[in-house]
């Protein structure tokens, strides 16, 4: 089945900062909600591996990123495509990144994908509400890790 | 033989089987415990087409009690494809896919574990790879010539298309005074037994014998096994005892079968494979007809209808199986209960990436019901004809039985205007069209439905040698064997299993009504199959003129036996004894006993008329009446008997949510001489509920990417206590002249008529705004969009 998605995001950092986020391994492995392991493979290319539940059905899903069309530190595209026992995705994203001030910036994103196997026929009716749940604790574990490295770096 | 000289047939008589099922003490396939079973679960498709590029199970196969994963590359070099109905020989189905997968949650490896959840575990790990390939969801999409084939090798997606011309058709049509054009849709529904389908086998090397225990339905199951695993058939022996909780046609579980028997004889264990829901819903291989109909039918101003060309246009889905079939059996009700004079009928099959289609309750009969009723609404409303003035007028009247239609099946016996009369006497149906004026004047949609519908029955498989010209079967026998032991005692053999339709109770009633003996003590046993008589299962409305007629004279020639024995005692001719509930009488009065009688017929040959064979026993295999023939011109006699039922449904719904109720339900149901008159008419209120999910609620949807979009009871309707209304069922008997006691099938019933009649309720509900609706299910939304739609336009 199909999806869209969309959105925008306040984050309190710098463009500079949250563009090296989003393109670090480890912080992506921190914030990706079930986010399990995530190598790199070639640059800008990793295997990831989740581990996610949605609705009654809970499995695995093991997968593809990619990173392209980059235009550091403000935009770039991602492509995700993969398989597991919760069923097959393929989706490709965008996201701009805009300074709105010296520590702050706004992330817009908006992406497409297909969903087959047991996901898109169990779990389809709520799908759009877990996704949106998904990409809000993928920003809210963001925006921790943000206050985080900025605590660190106040006590340093 | 009359009502009246009856003592067990048609009275009110407890359903034997029903005390085991109540407590709880049934005996199902999960039931069975056998030592060192393993255990087998499926790595299911994604997606609904793509090219099997590798399988590693290196994974799976190294986690905990996994034993074995079976890809079909393997299976497939082992057993023979799958039967196919018609001659569509590259159109090859096995178990497992083989190379190609062909829709969405299609079967792709098996796993073998020690426990059920070890195989699921490790299902998860064995890795597919696949290259996408077009795919085809949509049956008309599937017949343009652009279109992908699901089986390249075969050429296109056209499994059948035939075209049969019964009676002028082109002069009836010129001569008729109107005609008007329809297309009607019957979404893709089923059976979906609260039991999903389960299997264990079990290979003995040293007996080389394979037993198999299984909740199956389906005919020829041993022989089909046999066959595909390459076996003689006598190394085949299915277990019959085993109670099947619930099928309807839908438990024909024969990829599952071959696929652990196979594992059975390889891992030289019992190999056990239940399905979970999400297995049964997506690729149990069990989803009903769906089928487009495209009907023109030419009338007179007086509302006489003359002939209907009729196109239905089946979604079979990836692969053939009996599926075509289901195009073919509704050819012997094709005019329905209505003197129709000339047919022209097309029947096309076609395969798309969908679950493979398999056979519903009615055989097909069901969806083409729901097309002649919804085609008579329309010209009564061409017309401005009353909806049942219009069928009074076309209906068969009961002087004309024995009725042959233009498709050359002869109708057994009815009375189908007693039987309206009835229900319309009963219901008040006056008073009931007040109470629809009343509640529209409330505000509320509010309709009336009705249908008129025939159940064939007494099944023979006329339409395999009719859609498939290699295929030479003009018989569907059914046999039974009874025997009273050296101790007196009564013992029937019947040879299937059953799925909720009361056989046993059927047996005992009927033998005990021969013998005049309390069918309570009369013993009913199910051999396996090697100790079987020769029998064609409980399909196609079959079983009480079946096994009713198999039982009933096998017990005759028993009592034959008896009669002999007595008037030989007793030194007198046999044709001037009388038998009474085990009493031989002579014309003198003297008599000889029920001891007496067995004791001579076991212990003492020398008092055994000359010619008889120690031993009390017989054994019947009753051929399905009428059923001698091939086909002939393209037509043939399809089943004998033909059950009628008339609906008549109030329904009211809020104009705005929709959401469909049903204010009263009346059914007249005429199924000849009842048996159990408690299964027949547990048959009829289930038939309804059935009716109510096909009309309303129940649909295997998918999407456009391929999906199934209902894969549980979540998103999978079924109707429930609060959709399923009381019923009231008004009876009537027009014996069958064709069977033993004059009984017709009753497997079917309610289930034929309810969904015409509940899409007619809803389609009157909507007549004041001029629209109509022509889609099965009618969802809430659906409805309540066409109203807006119309008020908007308005």
């Amino acid at each position: 089945m199909h999806m869209d998605i969309s959105g925008s995001e306040e984050i309190e950092a710098s463009r500079q900062r949250l563009w090296e986020g989003l393109n670090d391994p480890d912080v992506l492995t921190k914030c990706i909600p079930g986010c399990r392991k995530m190598t790199e493979t070639a640059p800008d290319a990793y295997d990831v591996e989740l581990e996610l539940k949605v609705a009654a059905v809970g499995g695995s899903f093991n997968g593809t990123v990619a990173l392209t069309h980059k235009r550091p530190p403000e935009y770039c595209r991602i492509t995700v495509s993969g398989e597991g026992s919760l069923g097959t995705g393929t989706g490709t994203a965008e996201f701009t990144i805009v300074e709105t001030g010296p520590e702050t910036c706004r992330l817009d994103y908006s992406g497409e994908g297909e969903i087959g196997g047991l996901v898109a026929g169990v779990g389809q009716r709520i799908l759009k509400s877990v996704a949106k749940h998904l990409t809000k604790q993928f920003f809210k574990d963001l925006r921790k890790h943000f206050d985080e490295t900025r605590q660190d770096a106040g006590a340093s | 033989m009359t009502d009246q000289q009856r003592r067990f047939v048609s009275t009110n008589r407890r359903v034997r089987e029903d005390r085991r099922f109540v407590a709880g003490a049934g005996r199902y396939v999960a039931d069975l415990d056998m030592p060192g079973t393993l255990h087998v679960a499926l790595v299911a498709s994604t997606a609904p087409a793509a090219r099997i590029l590798g399988i590693d199970a290196s994974e799976a196969l190294a986690m905990e009690g996994v034993v074995d994963v079976l890809t079909g590359e393997e299976l497939s070099a082992a057993v023979t494809p799958l039967m196919n109905g018609l001659d569509t020989p590259l159109v090859r189905r096995f178990p497992l896919a083989v190379g190609q997968i062909r829709y969405a949650g299609e079967w792709v490896a098996a796993v073998v574990a020690e426990s059920r959840a070890l195989a699921e575990d490790a299902a998860e790990k064995v890795r597919v790879r696949t290259e996408a390939l077009p795919f085809v969801i949509d049956a008309e999409a599937a017949l343009e010539p652009d279109a992908t084939p699901v089986h390249p090798e075969h050429g296109s997606n056209l499994l059948l298309d035939r075209t049969f011309d019964w009676g002028p058709v082109a002069e009836d049509f010129a001569a008729a005074e109107e005609r008007l054009s329809l297309r009607v849709t019957w979404g893709r529904n089923s059976t979906v037994p609260i039991e999903t389908f389960g299997v264990i086998a079990r290979w003995n090397p040293w007996e080389e014998m394979l037993d198999v225990w299984a909740s199956i339905q389906m005919p020829k199951y041993a022989d089909q096994i046999a066959r595909a695993l390459k076996l003689p058939g006598n190394a085949v022996r299915v277990h019959y005892d085993v109670d099947v909780g619930g099928s309807y046609g839908v438990k024909r579980g024969i990829k599952h079968t071959v696929l652990v028997a196979y594992l059975a004889r390889k891992l030289g264990r019992p190999v056990r494979l239940i399905e979970d829901r999400l297995e049964n819903m997506r690729a149990g291989d069990a989803q009903g007809p769906e089928r487009i109909f495209d009907i023109d039918v030419a009338f007179d101003r007086d509302g006489t209808v003359r002939s209907m060309k009729m196109r239905a246009l089946d979604n079979a889905g990836a692969y053939a199986g009996r599926a075509p079939f289901q195009l073919g059996k509704p050819i012997g009700a094709i005019v329905g209960p209505y003197r129709i004079g000339s047919v022209q009928y097309r029947a096309m099959s076609v395969t798309t990436n969908k679950a493979v289609q398999e056979a519903v309750r009615g055989f097909g009969q069901a969806p083409t019901n729901y097309a002649i009723e919804t085609m008579m609404d329309r010209v009564a409303a061409h017309l401005g004809i009353d909806r049942l003035e219009l069928r009074r007028r076309n209906l068969i009247r009961a002087e004309e039985f024995p009725y042959t239609i233009p498709s050359g099946s002869t109708y057994d016996s009815g009375d189908y205007h007693t039987v309206i009369d009835k229900v319309l006497a009963h219901a008040d149906y006056e008073a009931l069209k007040a109470e629809r004026d009343r509640l529209r004047a409330e505000g509320l949609c509010a309709g009336i439905g009705i249908a008129a519908c025939l159940e064939p029955s007494g099944g023979n498989s006329s339409f395999e040698p009719l859609l498939n010209e290699k295929n030479r079967t003009s018989t569907w026998m059914e046999g039974s064997r009874v025997t009273i032991d050296a101790l007196g005692f009564v013992t029937v053999a019947i040879h299937t299993t059953s799925s909720g339709q009361g056989h046993e109770t059927l047996a005992a009633t009927v033998v005990g009504e021969e013998l005049g003996i309390d069918p309570d003590r009369i013993r009913v046993t199910r051999p396996d199959s090697l100790s079987s008589l020769p029998g064609n299962s409980p399909v196609g409305s079959r079983m009480a003129i079946m096994l009713g007629g198999a039982a009933a004279r096998a017990a005759r020639n028993l009592k034959r036996q008896l009669v002999a024995i007595g008037a030989h005692a007793m030194g007198i001719d046999p044709d001037t004894a009388s038998y009474e509930a085990g009493t031989i009488t002579a014309p003198d009065g003297r008599s000889i006993g029920w001891d007496e009688l067995v004791d001579i017929g076991h212990r003492r040959f020398h008092d055994l008329p000359s010619g008889t064979n120690p031993g009390l026993t017989a054994s019947f295999i009753q051929q399905v009446p009428t059923g001698v023939a091939l086909p002939k011109d393209g037509k043939v006699q399809m089943y004998p008997c033909y059950s009628f039922e008339f609906h008549l449904v109030l329904m009211a719904f809020d104009p705005v949510l929709a959401k469909p109720e049903i204010r009263r339900y009346v059914i007249g149901h005429d199924c000849g001489t009842v048996i159990n008159p408690h299964i027949v008419r547990g048959m009829t209120l289930g038939g309804i509920a059935h009716g109510i999910g096909a009309a309303l609620l129940e649909e295997f949807t998918y999407d456009e990417g391929g999906q199934l979009m209902t894969q549980s009871f979540l998103d999978y309707l079924m109707p429930s206590s609060h959709e399923v209304p009381s019923v009231e069922i008004v009876h009537h008997c027009t014996p069958s002249p064709l069977t033993e006691f004059g009984q017709k099938g009753s497997g079917e019933s309610g289930y034929l008529g309810a969904p015409a009649a509940i899409s007619g309720a809803v389609q009157d509900a909507l007549s004041p705004w001029g629209v109509t609706v022509d889609k099965l299910p009618l969802r809430m939304s659906t409805i309540s969009d066409t109203i807006a739609d119309a008020e908007t336009a308005a």
